[in-house]
């Protein structure tokens, strides 16, 4: 198998919203590991079960290493919505805090308050 | 109570509730195969494209129906200011048809002879 990312790259751009690079390189990871991730889990479970030859769960083991490193969900990045940004994100809105900020005093985000007492 | 009436109590919980019985403790991998799968809402995190007014366009045209084109406005828009007389001059050609230079580069006018 030739390890290109290229592969998991759609014909169509997608994505509406904000889009950049690290954007579109992160939806495409995330694309990879959702078509994957059958085949993923399948090869772990033979590599956990003690029940199977060694020969068998050493193999899984090699397969599992071989797959393509956009394919593993340890790649994705939680990438602001708005702005592209990967850092302070805050999750249930998927905003950066600076994004989440603005929005919030914009009051674009239902039940969000900017605190005052 | 006798340990052999625990155990059967114990498998007909698992076959009830489907559960792996695995009196020995083997590491047998059924935890991953409990587990959830991520892609689905992994995958959910970017906002995705529904309709894009391309999308519009092709399903229109077939009914007549057609939209500003961008593109097409320019070239018109081009094609009228030459008309005027305002767009860039042709070049020059001699008779076997090699292009003369309007203004021919810098260095060459200096490489010609000066003449006093």
């Amino acid at each position: 198998m030739v390890k290109m990312a290229g592969m998991f790259r759609p014909r169509r751009l997608d994505l509406s919203g904000f889009i950049n690079t690290r954007v579109i390189r992160d939806h495409n990871k995330r694309m990879a590991i959702e078509q994957t991730e059958p085949e993923r889990q399948a090869l772990r479970y033979m590599i956990r079960n003690t029940s199977l030859p060694q020969r068998v769960r050493a193999q899984a083991q090699l397969q599992l290493s071989q797959m393509h490193p956009y394919t593993r969900p340890t790649q994705v990045k939680n990438r602001c919505v708005a702005s592209g940004h990967g850092r302070s994100i805050v999750r249930a809105f998927r905003l950066n805090r600076f994004q989440f900020r603005m929005q919030a005093i914009a009051g674009e985000l239902p039940g969000v308050q900017k605190a005052s007492w | 109570m006798a340990q052999s009436r625990i155990l059967d109590l114990v498998k007909s919980q698992c076959r009830i509730f489907s559960l792996n019985f695995n009196p020995q403790r083997l590491r047998l991998g059924n935890k991953i195969l409990r587990q959830r799968l991520r892609g689905p809402a992994l995958s959910a995190w970017y906002p995705r494209k529904t309709v894009s007014f391309r999308d519009l366009q092709n399903t229109y045209k077939p009914l007549g129906l057609t939209t500003f084109d961008e593109y097409e406005d320019d070239r018109e828009e081009a094609i009228q200011v030459s008309l005027r007389g305002k767009g860039r001059p042709k070049k020059k050609r001699s008779a076997a048809g090699n292009v003369i230079l309007n203004n021919p580069p810098y260095r060459y006018i200096h490489m010609q002879p000066t003449t006093n």
